[in-house]
């Protein structure tokens, strides 16, 4: 892979471990290699995002990309977005958020908060690993700053 | 509210008793009136009677006149009124007779003043005869024998005895007119009153009627306003059902979706797994099997396709869970209740005591505060509350801090009562207040089994018994669940399941 995407990390808040695995062996047969970061659930995202004092501050420096599903069993992953989005380190991380919910208000709601993208985890199989393919490459081609 | 029967009967019957006696006022002044006609009649009768009396009196005292005055003096002008008074005599004497006809007591001295009449009339014929002839002596002994003067004193005794009579009966028919005046007055005033208390009945039976009426017509208007306002808290409820059934078909349909994207995506990783085990297999039996093609075909029968069933077996029994406890949740909605007396008491300690060796592993101690206790409704829901939001409570404690549990029942003065359970736990984020209800939703750390469907199922009950459940809590400070019940559970009005 080209240098410029090399430093990226993907975290990946999903709760559902076979979700996870699949996004993991899709974005890896769409021939992305870089660190991804598994998150369960909206707590420990929050402390791998935050840090352990809240601020973000743990993250400076890094270039991230957040791939965050919506239905998360402890906290709903509007509320991380939001967090995310409110916080001055993390503002300009892409979030692509990747569920099954296709609730148009949620999507909206999604987009007001500023995410970046918004995927619906389709019920195919060919669809899944499509979508995954095609979000790899565009993983290949965003450009992602460091965060400050 | 006054029907129309209650007033028509009695207003009927009054007007009935009104006009019966204005029926009777009337028969009584026409029968009265008969009366008094009678009376005229009697009183016309008895003055005829008297005049013709005193008139036949008059007519014998101007015959003897007459008599004795021409016996005196001979002269023939003394003559002259005797005709007429002999005429008048003999007329007024059977005026005399047909008035005193009815009265059977008077026939004989009729009888003997028509004797008296009679011979008076032959004596002062003689005596005029005997003088005309010159004989005056022989006239003048026939006078100086008195019989003449014996008679005219006769008649006049009867006379004045008839007219007594007469007056008597005057008297007697005057005093009967009078005694008929006063009956119809009587009468009259009698029917009066009645008249004036039927009217002041039916009137006083259509004021209170009228005023009944104003008062229905002012509960039919008070209860239109609660209606309202009923009607208006009835589609509030609807509302906030129909959107927690509607969030529950979303979040139960996405729920199921999960784990149905993993079942279809491993089946998809199978069948890769199988095509790179065919392409090792279709390779060994052409003689050109690699390293690689068979590296891959171990790979994927001792990591992949594990991996994958896995999964698949896993997502299976998830899904077979968020179907048991959909038909869990569904099956309390349809549950029958039976309402019983309870003693909050004995449900609190009960459920606590179930808890005891938890709350001894927690260094717990739990308090308990009755108030008004003792209320209908069913008792293995109420346990099942019980049960649910204490067990929260020992599971979501604070570690290394001993665990106080207070659970205050308190009434409500609207027929409800208060069940507040409070703990000193981890608490509540502001924003999962409401989504700890949700089903298969979970709030903080997650660090316990379970699957998320215990307050779910709490509020369903809560709700099924005619009440419901709010909770204030405070992070890391504790947590407070309040449920509202109904003090009597009223089946009939439960929600259809």
């Amino acid at each position: 892979m080209n240098q410029p995407f090399a430093p990226v990390t993907i975290a990946m808040i999903e709760d559902d471990e076979g979700h996870a695995r699949l996004i993991e062996k899709n974005i890896r047969r769409a021939g992305i290699s870089n660190e991804i970061v598994p998150l369960k659930d909206g707590a420990s995202a929050l402390a791998f995002l935050l840090g352990p004092d809240g601020s973000g501050e743990v993250n400076v420096g890094r270039r991230l990309l957040i791939l965050l599903d919506l239905n998360l069993p402890d906290m709903t992953g509007v509320d991380i977005l939001a967090k995310v989005k409110a916080n001055a380190h993390l503002k300009r991380t892409p979030v692509v958020v990747l569920t099954t919910t296709d609730d148009s208000r949620e999507i909206k709601t999604c987009y007001d908060l500023g995410a970046n993208v918004y995927v619906i985890k389709p019920l195919d199989y060919d669809g899944f690993a499509d979508a995954i393919r095609k979000l790899g490459l565009f993983f290949s081609v965003v450009q992602v700053s460091e965060n400050d | 509210m006054p029907s129309a029967r209650s007033i028509l009967a009695p207003s009927i019957l009054l007007l009935a008793v009104g006009f019966s006696a204005l029926l009777g006022i009337v028969a009584m002044t026409f029968w009265l009136g008969e009366r008094s006609q009678a009376v005229f009649q009697e009183v016309i009768a008895a003055r005829d009677a008297r005049t013709a009396t005193v008139e036949l009196r008059s007519a014998l005292v101007s015959a003897e006149t007459s008599q004795r005055g021409y016996l005196l003096t001979g002269n023939q002008i003394y003559l002259a009124p005797l005709a007429t008074s002999r005429a008048r005599i003999s007329d007024e004497l059977e005026k005399v007779a047909s008035a005193f006809a009815a009265e059977a007591r008077l026939q004989p001295a009729l009888a003997r003043l028509r004797a008296i009449v009679r011979e008076k009339l032959e004596e002062t014929d003689r005596t005029i005869a005997l003088k005309r002839e010159g004989q005056d002596e022989e006239a003048a002994a026939i006078v100086r024998t008195n019989r003449g003067k014996a008679l005219t004193d006769e008649a006049n005794v009867f006379l004045t005895g008839m007219i007594r009579s007469v007056d008597a009966r005057l008297i007697a028919a005057v005093a009967d007119q009078t005694r008929i005046a006063d009956l119809l007055r009587q009468a009259t005033l009698a029917g009066f009153a009645l008249i004036v208390a039927v009217v002041g009945l039916v009137a006083w039976i259509v004021v209170r009627y009228t005023r009944a009426l104003q008062a229905a017509n002012r509960e039919v208007l008070a209860f239109n306003e609660t209606l309202e306002q009923r009607v208006r808290d009835r589609t509030a409820d609807l509302a906030r059902a129909n959107d927690e059934i509607q969030r529950f078909a979303y979040i139960v349909t996405h729920d199921l979706r999960a784990p149905l994207v993993n079942i279809m995506g491993f089946t998809g990783e199978v069948e890769s797994g199988i095509a790179s085990l065919r392409k090792a297999m279709d390779d060994a039996a052409a003689g050109r099997g690699d390293a690689a093609s068979t590296l891959e075909a171990r790979a994927a029968l001792d990591a992949d396709l594990p991996e994958a069933i896995g999964f698949i077996r896993s997502s299976t029994r998830k899904m077979d869970g968020l179907i048991s406890a959909i038909l869990k949740l569904s099956r309390e909605g349809r549950r029958r209740l039976r309402p019983e007396p309870i003693l909050l008491k004995e449900s609190v300690e009960a459920a606590l005591a179930a808890l005891r060796h938890q709350l001894e592993e927690a260094d717990g101690e739990a308090t308990v505060t009755i108030a008004g206790d003792g209320i209908v409704s069913d008792r293995m829901a109420l346990d099942q509350v019980l049960g649910n939001l204490l067990d929260n409570a020992v599971k979501y404690r604070v570690r290394g801090r001993p665990l106080r549990i207070a659970v205050t029942v308190a009434p409500l003065d609207d027929g409800h009562v208060e069940i507040a359970i409070a703990d000193n736990g981890r608490g509540i984020a502001e924003g999962d207040h409401e989504r700890v209800f949700e089903p298969f939703r979970r709030a903080g750390i997650i660090d316990t089994p379970g699957e998320g469907i215990g307050l779910t199922h709490v509020r369903t009950i809560v709700r099924n018994l005619g009440g419901d459940i709010a909770l204030t809590s405070a992070m890391d400070v504790g947590t407070t669940f309040r449920i509202v019940l109904p003090r009597r559970l009223d089946v009939a009005e439960g929600p259809a399941a």
